[in-house]
């Protein structure tokens, strides 16, 4: 069974909103470089699946080279190849298309999981989009796979509860956290090995980006002041209370 | 420009997505998934019983096309984010996701970095596919019932086998809007039936600070916080609350704290938007009661 | 005048038995020697000062305080008395039968004049008796009100059968030279035996004779038996003391895995942590065959005080058993499950405890090392700060802080190269709670009064000791090696340290990876700044403030540092100890990366915390970041009031301008 597991580096999603800067309508530089919170759930089901099946898993990313020392941790988690796409870009075709490239370069791929949103943009339409470019059956928010001679069961997590989903063929799931999906921490012989191991590094490709013009990005302002609220009348406070809440949206 | 929604059949989730159709000016269509009475104020509207995405994508292209759609409209929700996306790849149009915010244009406001930052777009061709956040636009009442067309859907990619709804007392905490949190201030387990109350009203759950949990009054599965849940809702209430810094740790991405709290320099009042200094046992039955008040 | 071996025809056998005697006696050993050479080697601990005095391996210090005297055995004084009387007891008599071979086989006159009535008869007399008195003690004691560190966990009975045999041996002794003094006369100084043959009357010859031999074959049998038995702990303890590092605290030494440069073969040898008896070093087995299940170690266990199913003597115990069916193949964990290795919080108050110098805390460490290096296994709130320290450089996930937010409001100096003379080492629970930060600014404070030249590195960084006490030596070198390529590239030669733990990496571990520098905690600085006349603290005068001290473990037991922290409580109050204080000080519970767990049983701080509580002092003081969070969590239980404050707090309170 071959698996290909997608994995972006973004910048620490740790960091607290009070020490967050922007540079250029990005994140500040300074910020440590992390592998992408639901990308980590994404490869340890892949490798979950790649022992289960005796299968081969390669992590694909695009993005730095710089960043090949971070991806290193996902090789040591458990993958058996690692190709990155050098590239840039932040618009999710130009992102899928090159993941795709690389995904070719794979070969005959059974199964391709990511995270179901990236730690930095925020959108989780990548993986969609991939699948649909790469013909394969897409299903998002997945925390568990069962598959057998090309015929697949996933648990799907919705707002409400879980759904089992049956189906076949070649197909693309997004991941998302659950406690059998914990990454785990890998042993440092892993780490060893995932420190010698080549990665093969590609030239991107640059399709049309989507018609989309990005006005600006800004940091929404903190309150940090505490409004008081009176308490001789509690239950005109408690009004007051509410009448706030839905103003400022958040009820 | 012509619009059309994608939604469950849920009467929430079309309200928030009709109040959003209303910046593209035209009376929107409505594809509705899965069962049940469409509600009125639509178009024209199609159903199906499908609600699994890889299995409407290609009949939705296809009316896409032959429709001449413009604004395509969903909920970032598992229905929406099944179908949108690899929807746009196959028409080749922008997809802008977890819309927040529209205005003139069509100009877009997304979240990033978890919220941390807030970015604006500008779509500049049609069509075009957005995903719409939930709780950020008001729900347009809608009236009445739709007169529905059935959408024709050829290989089921996709079976359904089993959907489970999990009740875990209520709204699982990281999935709730509100939470209300108790804390060693409430001094005692008794604390916890009236926040339960008041989270049921306002559709919320109920957490615990690791004191309370410590005191037995509550089971570790609702503690937030560093070695307990974190939890994002639109609004917190951190009652009894002391605000030591691994609970804050819990709700780093809250919109809205509201801390209750008999201490005026109880740390919470540092993360908080809005302060009551009082004993809780006065302010939540307050609460309780005007909430009510509003129902009926 | 006495005769040896007097009527006591063929009584030469009694000698020719020895030799066997001391055949059976060598091979046990031999037999304990071989199984502890399965072993690997130690590892070389390379900043071991120079003077301190040895002989080949043996370091003299300990072996003859600790080993031969058995000082630590007094700190429980009844205890401590017994074992004296019955081990210099069968010193003395050792030593009366070997002077009674020397007369025989050389004709050495031992049985004439002022010795013979001085040692041959007072004083073996009374070593005996001393010694039946001992033996009496630990035999009722053992039998019938065995204190609870004795039979928990496992009780080692084997013990009754060579203290009965002993008290065979003393008593048949005594009865015999009662028998010869009633049958050829009062010896001068014998006043025990004397005493007997009075109570005996005159019994025959062929009773002398019975009794002769009986007591004779006994005492061969039990020297035979000794390396078989708990006795062995005669030639044991004295080697095990002997050869233990004489240094503070727990002695982990560095293991320095270089990523670049090992080899193919290397790797698979590479055994990480401890997973075999096998792959511990042979000094460990040494250890694990030297305890005698006394359980000091146990009772002074915090993990083992509050309802956890650690306790050193649990993992030692099982570790000797394992030691002594030669099980050194089987996987340690099949008898030891992982969530008993992960509750230590490597306080060290069990190697505090330890008469014989067992490395408890060390055992447990290799085991942990093993879990979590080559297994990958760590409880879950310790993993996640463990996957924080790796991929962001600091345990603190979910803190609500940055890098800068700890000194917002004051002028903290960087250190500049060639310009500054101290680093202020500002570690993660400084910058990254929000209760430690104001340890920091106070601190910065203070040397800014005191016009000390210092300056702090514009990155918090991480010495990489919460990776340590994980078990991760990798990630901890990895880190080590990190900063002290930094501190070396900024020239830096000393430094301040906040907290204890980071404190132990510079001067413990550091060195060995090539990181040498002056560091001071900086409870001591403010001392030296005090003495020096830089800073004043008001005095109190009239009734003064009661404080209490709580040693934080990473200070005063590792460290042992316990004066400095008191001198300067005194001059703002008044010092009121607790109960367990200094090097005997009962750990907050955040050491071993538990910080981020959740405990069984009863909290550890909270025990601390109500221990403090107690001395009815007005503050509760501490000189450890960690220890000021855990013991003002623990104190909520007690009291709303806020009580628990750090030295560098107090101190700047108390400064006068």
């Amino acid at each position: 069974m071959n698996i290909v597991v997608c994995a972006k580096v973004v910048p620490d999603y740790e960091v607290p909103a009070s020490d967050f800067e922007l540079v250029n309508g990005r994140a500040h530089e300074r910020f440590t470089r992390v592998i992408g919170l639901y990308d980590e759930n994404a490869i340890e089901v892949g490798v979950q699946l790649k022992e289960k099946h005796n299968g081969n898993l390669t992590i694909v990313s695009y993005g730095r080279e710089d960043d090949i020392p971070v991806l290193r941790k996902a090789i040591a988690m458990g993958g058996d190849k690692m190709i990155l796409v050098i590239g840039q870009s932040d618009d999710p075709y130009v992102i899928a298309e090159n993941l795709k490239m690389a995904i070719e370069k794979v070969g005959d791929v059974d199964i391709v999981l990511a995270g179901r949103q990236s730690a930095d943009m925020d959108r989780g339409v990548v993986p969609g989009i991939l699948a649909a470019m790469l013909g394969y059956t897409f299903v998002p928010q997945v925390t568990k796979i069962e598959s057998l001679n090309g015929e697949w069961k996933v648990t799907q997590v919705t707002e409400k509860g879980v759904r089992e989903i049956k189906g076949k063929g070649k197909a693309l799931f997004s991941i998302t956290d659950d406690p059998s999906n914990v990454p785990r921490i890998p042993p440092v012989r892993r780490i060893l090995a995932a420190k010698k191991m080549p990665v093969e590094k590609l030239e991107e490709v640059k399709p049309t980006s989507m018609a989309v013009e990005e006005l600006s990005v800004e940091i929404p302002k903190m309150e940090i002041k505490c409004e008081f609220l009176p308490t001789e009348d509690l239950k005109e406070t408690a009004r007051m209370l509410l009448k706030k809440l839905k103003e400022e949206r958040y009820l | 420009m012509k619009t059309l929604i994608v939604e469950i059949v849920d009467p929430a989730r079309l309200g928030e997505l009709y109040t959003v159709s209303k910046f593209f000016g035209e009376t929107p269509d409505l594809v509705a998934l899965g069962k049940g009475e469409v509600p009125g104020g639509f178009g024209k509207v199609y159903q199906t019983e499908e609600i699994l995405g890889a299995n409407i994508i290609e009949p939705l292209a296809d009316l896409i096309k032959s429709e001449g759609y413009e604004a395509i409209i969903f909920s970032s929700s598992t229905e929406g984010n099944s179908i949108a996306s690899p929807l746009a790849s196959l028409l080749s149009i922008p997809i802008l996701p977890e819309v927040i915010g529209i205005e003139e244009g069509p100009v877009i406001k997304k979240p990033l970095y978890g919220g941390k930052a807030i970015a604006t777009y500008k779509i500049e061709t049609t069509p075009f596919i957005i995903t719409v956040r939930r709780n950020c636009f008001e729900k347009e009442e809608l009236k009445g019932k739709s007169e529905t067309v059935p959408l024709e859907t050829k290989d089921k990619k996709l079976e359904l086998l089993a959907e489970r709804e999990e009740k875990v007392e209520g709204i699982p905490l990281e999935e709730a809007q509100v939470v209300v949190t108790g804390g060693r201030g409430l001094g005692s387990a008794d604390g916890f039936k009236m926040l339960k109350e008041l989270a049921d009203l306002l559709n919320g759950a109920v957490g615990a600070s690791r004191g309370a949990v410590d005191e037995g009054w509550a089971p570790p599965q609702i503690q937030v916080g560093q070695t307990g849940k974190i939890v994002a809702p639109n609004v917190y209430f951190a009652i009894g609350v002391s605000g030591a810094s691994q609970h804050l740790a819990g709700i780093t991405n809250a919109k809205c704290v509201v801390g209750i709290n008999i201490d005026e320099e109880a740390n919470i009042f540092k993360r908080a938007k809005f302060g009551i200094v009082e004993d809780y046992k006065k302010v939540v039955p307050a609460l309780i009661e005007v909430l009510k008040e509003e129902k009926v | 005048m006495r005769v040896p071996y007097w009527n006591i025809k063929y009584g030469f056998i009694i000698d020719l038995l020895a030799i066997p005697v001391i055949a059976i006696f060598i091979y046990g050993i031999y037999k304990h020697w071989k199984n502890i050479k399965n072993g690997k080697e130690r590892i070389k601990i390379k900043n071991i000062p120079a003077d301190i005095p040895k002989i080949g391996p043996i370091y003299t210090r300990p072996f003859v305080i600790l080993g031969i005297l058995g000082a630590r055995l007094y700190r429980k004084l009844f205890t401590g008395i017994a074992h004296g009387f019955l081990f210099w007891g069968m010193f003395l008599l050792a030593i009366g039968t070997l002077l009674v071979f020397s007369n025989v086989i050389l004709g050495i006159p031992v049985f004439k004049g002022f010795f013979n009535k001085f040692f041959m008869g007072f004083l073996l007399d009374l070593a005996g008796f001393l010694a039946i008195i001992g033996i009496v003690f630990f035999i009722v004691r053992r039998k019938f009100f065995p204190p609870e560190r004795l039979t928990a966990i496992k009780e080692r009975k084997d013990f009754l059968i060579g203290e009965g045999i002993l008290a065979f041996i003393l008593i048949t002794g005594f009865l015999l030279e009662g028998t010869r003094i009633s049958l050829t006369g009062p010896d001068p100084g014998s006043f025990i035996g004397n005493c007997i043959s009075a109570i005996i009357g005159k019994p025959g010859l062929g009773v002398y004779k019975f009794l002769w031999w009986l007591h004779g074959l006994a005492a061969l049998s039990f020297i035979a038996y000794i390396p078989f038995s708990p006795f062995v702990h005669i030639v044991l303890a004295p080697a095990n003391t002997g050869l233990s590092t004489p240094l503070p605290g727990v002695k982990m030494g560095v293991v320095d895995i270089d990523i670049e440069e090992i080899e193919e073969e290397e790797e698979e040898e590479l055994v990480l942590g401890v997973e075999k008896l096998k792959d511990f070093s042979w000094k460990r087995l040494l250890d694990f065959s030297t305890c005698l299940w006394c359980g000091r170690c146990h009772e002074v266990c915090p993990a083992a005080l509050t309802g956890k199913e650690l306790s050193p003597k649990r993992v030692i115990v099982t570790l000797a058993e394992l030691v002594k069916n030669e099980k050194f193949e089987d996987s340690i964990f099949e008898s030891i499950p992982s969530s008993v290795i992960y509750s230590c919080t490597t306080c060290a108050a069990c190697l505090e405890a330890c008469p014989v110098s067992i490395n408890q805390p060390k055992a447990i460490l290799r085991m942990r090392q093993n879990l979590l290096m080559e297994k990958s296994e760590i409880p879950e709130i310790m993993g996640r700060a463990y996957k924080s320290l790796e991929n962001r450089g600091h345990p603190f996930f979910g803190t609500g802080f940055g890098k800068k937010d700890w000194c917002k409001g004051i002028d903290v100096p960087l250190f500049k190269k060639n310009e500054t003379e101290y680093l202020l080492w500002i570690g993660c629970s400084i910058a990254y709670e929000e209760r430690t930060q104001a340890i920091g600014r106070a601190m910065v404070n203070i040397l800014k009064k005191a016009g000390i030249s210092f300056g702090v590195l514009p990155e918090i960084r991480c010495t990489g000791d919460p990776a340590k006490q994980m078990g991760s030596e990798f990630l901890f070198t990895e880190l080590a090696k990190e900063n002290i390529e930094l501190l070396n590239s900024l020239g830096v030669k000393k430094i301040i340290t906040l907290c204890p733990h980071c404190y132990t990496s510079f001067v413990q571990y550091y060195p060995e990876l090539g990181g040498e520098y002056e560091v001071i905690p900086h409870v001591v600085m403010i001392k030296r700044l005090i003495d020096s006349g830089a800073i004043s603290v008001k005095q109190q005068s009239g009734k003064k403030t009661k404080i209490t001290y709580h040693d934080p473990c990473y200070l005063g037991r590792h460290n042992r540092i316990f004066d400095e922290p008191r001198e300067i409580i005194s001059i703002m109050g008044e010092l009121v100890e607790m109960k367990r204080n200094r090097e005997f000080s009962f750990c907050c519970g955040g050491g071993g990366g538990n910080y981020w767990s959740e405990e069984e049983g009863t909290r550890i701080n909270r025990e601390r915390a109500r221990e403090a509580f107690e001395t009815g002092a007005e503050i509760i003081t501490t000189s450890c970041p960690f220890c000021v969070l855990m013991l003002t969590d623990g104190l909520k239980g007690f009291t709303q009031e806020k009580k628990v404050f750090e030295i560098s707090e107090l101190v700047e309170e108390n400064l006068i301008e």
